[in-house]
């Protein structure tokens, strides 16, 4: 049994949910296969665009720093303009869906993190404004017992080394654990669920005024806590008698399930297709136009016919490429996956990653190579596939874990592959 | 100045278990490590505690001494040793010849080799090959390297012997013919110590060439590189050798929660040669191949490497060089008042240290006899402590805990006892917060990555993704601070991480990889605020 539809989609990460969302906004009837939940739902939810080139921070607006990258990065391709447009759809779907993004007035906003870092992100939740530490000068940093990877003392220890943040007078507080008994980790993710409760409303709350009673301070910071909708967020921020701000954390992370919740809904609401715990094995192809892919899912091994596909695979981490030693491959459509200059990966697979650990690794920007219309190209430059598209981290020629471009570059290259799928059909 | 009768140099288990011979004869020694302890051969090697059989032909005197010294240290050192027993399987390639001399000469050396039906055999170890031919039960056993130093050092220091790590040794004085004392440079402060003593004993294993040059003395020790590989689970239960003359890449040894294969043999130029490139990681699955059929579809963890130091006063070179020990004392030479020992397997270092202790007793008339093979290197616990752990720590860690801290158990308990939360911050090996700050306090403790030798942080499944966060917040919590920054040193134990993750970057291993970056890089920004900190 075949099932059709216009667009099939591979991925539930930023970039399929997006492509799913555009294709659909199109008038075109989609179907989205996922294998699991993506790595956008256990991430931050913070959406960078782009936080460095070459090393350099990027001051001012990042959109305005797209023109140094090089030819064949996929904002590049995409365009300054291209890029606009989908982070403008982005927005709006998130504010729909109660996940209202904001960005700050001039640049990038750097969010204090767990590690006592800074991040450079672009779009974020509300309870991510970072800048309000810039005017601070005091600040208290607030973790719930039994939080192993949150302890204010290191975030406290780190922030201040930066020059600018070294003035302010830096104070820390623990609140009781209030799920009794977790026997477990218990991450952020298990207080959100809480807080998400009146009761754990009113317990987190409560217990904030506590701590600034204890120790006033112009901004608190926090794990992030404070529920899992923006509605929780926004009455515990209320009550809040200063300005919260939530640190990013490890996975998993609650401001990336924010972002899926409001994505899913948006899907719900178009009638979209969803066919969870698919793992899609094989294309049929005739010649560069793909007919069908065929997955294994929970009923059995499927055929699912489309006009247009939009893969949004993910990398070596999400599953997309398949890798051995000193040869990699796109796992569906078997394409090379190229380093970002368009060349074949390294033979000896320590040239794939530089001694250093944050230096510049060929296998962190490899991926597949695609033209403007995210089409996949062969390592002769020539169209390998007609109505296949790809995007997010499957697409090559950027690395989002220096650039700090990741969400970004998922929903540029979704936008982009979803309106080429959709002009085939 | 500082004084005493023997210098011993070098931190590896030759080094530390003469420290603990001397100290047990009541003579005044101290140790001087130019790094942490272990940190050289004594960690790089694959964890197993010989039965002697994979030297009975080739080696009987090796062999022989092998299975003594593999019954004692069940013994002394049972914290140390996991009894798994081992195999040895022949696949129909291997010449059935060489199992017929072997089973002889296991028989000539005193080491049980019992024959074992192959499908009894492939009930036990399921992983094994179909093809395998023959198999015998030899008592192989596994051995923590890291652990049985640390032991054998809380064990000296209870006899009073002093160890001195990141001391490098600068100098050797000697005066008319005769040693009187050492020169060290401790690389954290910079400081130059100078010791006078009576008797030097030069146990710096693949380094021992370069100290013997120090006293004007020209020995043969050749470093030959081994490198292994570590997979993230176990995928047999006991030891697994091939039944073949010795060779590259036939010895399989879980370990914990992980399994160690290796290993090579390539001579090297420098002792501290302990990059593993791609080329022998993946030389080394495919000699694996044919035992373990699946052994591709295996996370790697990491690869590693070490050097031996292999005895070569006749130029003999890898495999064809001898694995025992020889101790020279330089008297012959015309220096009196210092020996070297050179070559020899970690199974045998109690013998080794006996040897030797034996020989500088000698010299400085003391008759008290060795008694390192009869008393165990760390007491139990006792079982009021073991109840009293059993509030902290989860039910399941706490044997483990125990046998890894020894003699510091009974404080980390007390002090486990005080957290509000002992919290579990590496779930692969068992470290809890209170262990992790006791180490951390210990003088010779001086990064996470120093930790990480003692309690085995970051060894397991996440390689540091996640521990190593949480450790640096935990030591922030508690003000215990390093040299560097918690985020620079949480940079420079993944660091450590990576060197051994890029010669075997492909498949699973560089999906972690990739989560890695997203977590430190993406989320983090661990690699901007390096840049952008203050340390």
């Amino acid at each position: 049994m075949s099932r059709t539809t216009d667009i099939l989609v591979v991925g539930s990460g930023m970039a399929g949910l997006m492509a799913a969302i555009v294709a659909s906004e199109q008038g075109k009837r989609v179907t989205l296969l996922s294998r699991g939940c993506g790595s956008l739902n256990i991430g931050s939810g913070c959406v960078d665009v782009l936080g460095y080139v070459n090393g350099q921070a990027v001051e001012g607006q990042p959109l305005d720093a797209l023109d140094a990258l090089p030819e064949r990065h996929p904002y590049r391709l995409v365009g300054r303009e291209g890029v606009e447009e989908a982070l403008k759809m982005l927005s709006a779907v998130c504010a729909r869906h109660g996940a209202p993004l904001e960005a700050a007035a001039n640049g990038n906003r750097r969010v204090p993190t767990i590690l006592g870092t800074l991040k450079p992100t672009c779009l974020t939740l509300p309870s991510c404004r970072g800048e309000l530490l810039e005017t601070a000068a005091s600040a208290l940093v607030v973790s719930v017992e039994g939080l192993k990877d949150s302890h204010p003392a290191l975030v406290t220890a780190q922030l201040r080394r930066y020059p600018h943040l070294a003035n302010i007078a830096w104070h820390e507080a623990h609140l009781e654990n209030p799920i009794p008994g977790a026997h477990r980790n218990l991450s952020p993710l298990d207080i959100a669920r809480y807080v998400e409760s009146p009761e754990g409303t009113a317990w987190l709350a409560a217990g904030l005024r506590n701590a600034l009673r204890a120790t006033p301070a112009d901004v608190v910071l926090l794990p992030p806590v404070c529920g899992l909708s923006n509605a929780a967020w926004e009455a515990v921020a209320a009550a809040a008698p200063v300005p919260l701000v939530e640190m990013p954390t490890l996975p998993p992370g609650v401001g990336g399930l924010r972002l899926y919740t409001a994505l899913k809904n948006e899907l719900q609401a178009r009638d979209v297709d969803m066919v969870e715990n698919a793992l899609v094995t094989e294309a049929e192809c005739d010649g560069k136009r793909c007919a069908a892919l065929v997955a294994e899912t929970a009923c059995g091994r499927r055929r699912f016919a489309a006009k247009a596909f939009v893969m949004a695979t993910g990398g070596f981490m999400g599953g997309g490429f398949l890798s051995s030693p000193g040869e990699a491959r796109e796992a569906v459509f078997g394409l090379p996956v190229l380093q970002a200059d368009g060349s074949l990966l390294p033979a000896r697979p320590e040239d794939w990653s530089d001694q250093n650990i944050f230096g510049n690794h060929a296998f962190a920007s490899a991926g597949v190579m695609v033209n403007a219309a995210m089409s996949p190209l062969r390592i002769d430059g020539a169209p390998a596939l007609n109505n296949v598209f790809f995007a997010g981290r499957s697409v090559g020629g950027y690395d989002f874990a220096s650039e700090k471009s990741g969400n970004g570059v998922a929903v540029a290259t979704a936008w982009r592959a979803a309106l080429s799928a959709c002009a085939q059909c | 100045m500082k004084q005493t009768s023997v210098v011993i140099i070098g931190g590896g288990a030759t080094g530390i278990g003469i420290l603990r011979d001397l100290s047990m004869r009541g003579v005044d020694a101290v140790l001087l490590e130019m790094g942490g302890l272990a940190h050289g051969t004594s960690s790089r090697f694959h964890g197993l505690l010989h039965s002697g059989a994979r030297y009975a032909v080739g080696d009987p005197e090796s062999a022989r001494e092998c299975i003594e010294e593999n019954m004692i240290m069940r013994r002394i050192g049972k914290q140390c040793v996991e009894e798994t027993e081992g195999f040895f399987a022949a696949l129909p390639e291997d010449d059935p010849d060489f199992a017929a001399r072997w089973v002889t000469a296991c028989k000539a050396a005193g080491i049980a080799a019992e024959a074992v039906d192959p499908d009894e055999a492939r009930r036990l170890e399921p992983r094994l090959s179909p093809r395998v031919r023959e198999v015998y039960r030899v008592p192989d056993s596994c051995i923590d390297g890291f652990r049985l130093v640390w032991h054998n050092a809380l064990s000296a220091r209870r006899y009073g012997g002093e160890v001195l790590t990141y001391h490098e040794v600068t100098a050797i004085r000697t005066e008319q013919g005769r040693v009187i004392g050492v020169d060290a440079k401790n690389r954290v402060t910079g400081e130059t110590v100078a010791i006078d003593c009576e008797y030097i004993v030069n146990a710096a294993g693949s380094w021992s060439g370069a100290v013997a040059r120090m006293a004007g003395l020209d020995v043969s020790v050749s470093p030959d590189k081994g490198t292994l590989i570590v997979f993230n689970h176990r995928f047999t239960s006991r030891v697994v050798n091939r039944l073949h003359k010795s060779s590259d890449g036939d010895i399989f040894v879980p370990h914990g929660s992980v399994t160690i294969f290796g290993t090579t043999s390539t001579p090297s130029k420098d002792p501290a040669d302990s990059l593993p490139t791609s080329e022998d990681v993946t030389r080394l699955l495919d000699i694996g191949e044919p035992l373990f059929p699946a052994l591709r579809s295996y996370r790697i963890l990491r690869a590693f490497a070490g050097t031996r130091p292999l005895y070569t006063p006749n130029n003999a070179a890898g495999r064809a060089a001898s694995r025992n020990f020889h101790i020279v004392d330089h008297m012959d030479e015309g220096l009196r008042g210092m020996a070297s020992i050179f070559g020899g397997k970690l199974t045998t270092y109690r013998l080794m240290a006996e040897r030797m202790s034996d020989l500088v007793c000698r010299r400085l008339g003391v008759t008290t006899p060795c008694r390192t093979a009869e008393e165990a290197i760390i007491p139990d616990p006792a079982p009021e402590v073991l109840e009293r752990a059993a509030r902290s720590f989860p039910a399941h860690g706490i044997r483990l805990v125990a046998d890894r801290l020894g003699d510091a158990f009974g404080d980390v308990v007390k002090n486990a006892a005080r957290e509000a939360d002992n919290g579990m911050l590496c779930e692969c090996e068992m470290v809890t917060a209170a262990e992790i700050e006791y180490v951390a306090k210990d003088p010779a403790t001086h990064s996470l990555h120093d930790v990480r030798l003692r309690t085995r942080l970051g060894m397991g499944t996440c390689q540091g993704t996640f521990c190593s966060l949480r450790a640096a917040a935990a030591l922030a919590e508690r003000h215990v601070n390093f040299a560097l920054s918690p985020v620079r040193d949480v940079q420079n134990f993944l660091q450590e991480r990576w060197r051994g993750l890029r010669p075997a970057l492909w498949d699973t291993q560089l999906k972690e990889s990739e989560l890695n970056r997203a977590v430190y890089l993406a989320t983090l920004n661990l690699d901007g605020a390096c840049r952008e900190q203050n340390n």
